[in-house]
């Protein structure tokens, strides 16, 4: 489980009021922990004071799953992409 | 005993027209009044997520009322003495002539005086001064203070009080007016639903519960979009609406003209949860068989029904089902439409505003449009949800409200035959 996914763990299992070792990766926020629509709001609203980020209502549809949101905040966190390093030659020196 | 209770008088200030006339013309015309929300000075609107509203722009208090009462209340407020000024001109009540102890006024508010409440609470955590809180604080952010002033400015010494159940609390006021004549404690209530709270805070409250469309910020007129497949949230409103109600005996002594009858009120909690509907749309078509079993008549009876219908994914699929379950066969064909289209969700106005709709369907048989409702959503389209104007002949109908808190009301309005 990466920094990431523990947060949110930890951020759920503060929620909830139960052992975050019981909280997995593959849970559904609804079907396996029992969040409804608000309490999912609220979580993501925690979620969001702890990684400094704002989620567009946009992108709330397929934080379903605890690795959904987990992989989310990565890629919303990712440094924006360098563009490719070219190997240049060098001619050594005579 | 009083016997029936009939509307005299209405008034109204929307965002798509002050006074009955403009509001009926636009909501004909199926106009949306909603549009971008300029700004909260001193906030921009960068940090909202939804950047749109219905509000009402240019509004002048000192155009339309005394300015010594304008300036005692806040925006709200202001509404509803617009909208109770518009609707006794309209009744033809010669308040002089009446026993003032036998009209009542009953205010419907979700929100109540916010602009002043928020500038007043950020200053003084600002400042820390709270000798610099205004003396008005209290007396405008008090609830109540539009039922106040309302009776104040027309020698109302009736019952005289506000209900305060958000998005339902209007039309609940109007079952609580209906009530009060019934059970004889008044001759006339003005009834009122009136919110402004388009503010910093309220606006922020409502984006942080992700409940605002926010994919049509730069199409604003097309944000509200009840029953509508790509309906995301629904758009704040502000504004205010006000019927005279009377026991029928004293509109026929006076010779008034009556509008409609309001026939049957169901106050109800879901006792489910502070935001959502219960999804299978049971509590709400309790609701409605309630209401109509207090009119007195069968579900066969009613052909128009003017929806609560915000434009959220959740809520308008809830009501539909509801209205299917109620209505069955017949649920295709009764005429529904959501004044919420056009004027965006005014909170404790919404009732109120609705409720004029209603009135004003039986009275001309013309049923508003649903403003863009271009693309129905299977999950809750009904044959009877129009984007034009449907010619009909209204004999009763049902005005649905259900608010925050687990809070559903409905009101049954019938075709006034002496």
């Amino acid at each position: 489980m990466n920094d990431i996914t523990q947060k949110i763990v930890a951020a759920l299992g503060e929620y909830l009021k139960r052992d975050p070792a019981t909280i997995e990766p593959g849970h559904h926020l609804r079907d396996d922990l029992g969040l409804d629509s608000m309490a999912v709001i609220e979580l993501l609203y925690k979620i969001e004071e702890t990684f400094d980020l704002q989620i567009p209502d946009q992108d709330l549809v397929g934080l379903s799953t605890v690795s959904a949101v987990s992989t989310y905040v990565e890629q919303r966190l990712a440094p924006a992409k360098q563009p490719a390093r070219i190997a240049v030659k060098r001619k050594k020196k005579a | 005993m009083p016997g029936r209770i009939v509307v005299t008088g209405l008034g109204v200030i929307s965002p798509i027209g002050i006074g009955v006339s403009e509001f009926w013309k636009a909501a004909l015309d199926g106009r949306s009044g909603v549009s971008t929300i300029a700004g909260f000075d001193p906030f921009p609107m960068d940090g909202y997520r939804s950047k749109v509203a219905g509000q009402i722009h240019g509004f002048a208090p000192e155009r339309y009322l005394d300015s010594v009462q304008a300036e005692r209340v806040d925006r709200y407020a202001q509404f509803a003495l617009v909208a109770a000024k518009e609707a006794l001109a309209d009744s033809g009540l010669q308040l002089g002539k009446e026993n003032p102890r036998r009209i009542g006024v009953i205010v419907g508010a979700g929100m109540g005086g916010m602009v002043m409440g928020e500038r007043e609470i950020t200053q003084l955590y600002k400042a820390q001064r709270p000798h610099r809180v205004h003396p008005n604080f209290i007396p405008v952010i008090t609830l109540n203070s539009a039922s106040g002033i309302v009776a104040m400015a027309h020698g109302a010494k009736g019952p005289n009080y506000t209900i305060s159940t958000a998005c339902s609390s209007s039309a609940h006021a109007l079952g609580q007016a209906m009530q009060c004549i019934r059970e004889g404690r008044a001759d006339v209530v003005i009834t009122v639903g009136a919110d402004a709270s388009i503010t910093p805070l309220v606006f922020a409250g409502f984006c942080s519960l992700r409940a605002l469309s926010t994919r049509y910020n730069d199409q604003p007129e097309r944000a509200s979009r009840p029953f509508d497949r790509l309906r995301d949230g629904f758009v704040m409103g502000e504004g205010a609406g006000a019927l005279v109600l009377e026991s029928a005996a004293h509109a026929k002594k006076r010779k008034a003209r009556i509008y409609a009858e309001v026939a049957g009120y169901a106050a109800t909690s879901e006792a489910y949860h502070m935001v959502i509907p219960r999804e299978d749309g049971e509590e709400i078509a309790v609701t409605m068989r309630l209401a109509m079993a207090d009119a007195g008549i069968a579900a066969s009876h009613i052909d128009y029904i003017n929806a609560h219908a915000t434009s959220t994914s959740i809520g308008d699929a809830v009501e539909a089902k509801a209205i299917r379950q109620v209505f069955r066969s017949r649920a295709d064909h009764i005429a529904v439409n959501a004044t919420k289209s056009l004027v965006g969700h005014t909170l404790g106005a919404a009732g109120a505003i609705g409720g004029i709709a209603t009135v004003l369907a039986i009275h001309t048989g013309q049923v508003h449009p649903t403003a863009n409702y271009e693309d129905p959503d299977p999950a809750c389209a009904l044959q009877g949800i129009k984007a034009t104007v449907q010619e009909r002949k209204v004999k009763a109908a049902l005005l649905n409200a259900f608010g925050f808190g687990s809070n559903n009301a409905a009101v049954v309005i019938k075709r006034y035959a002496a």
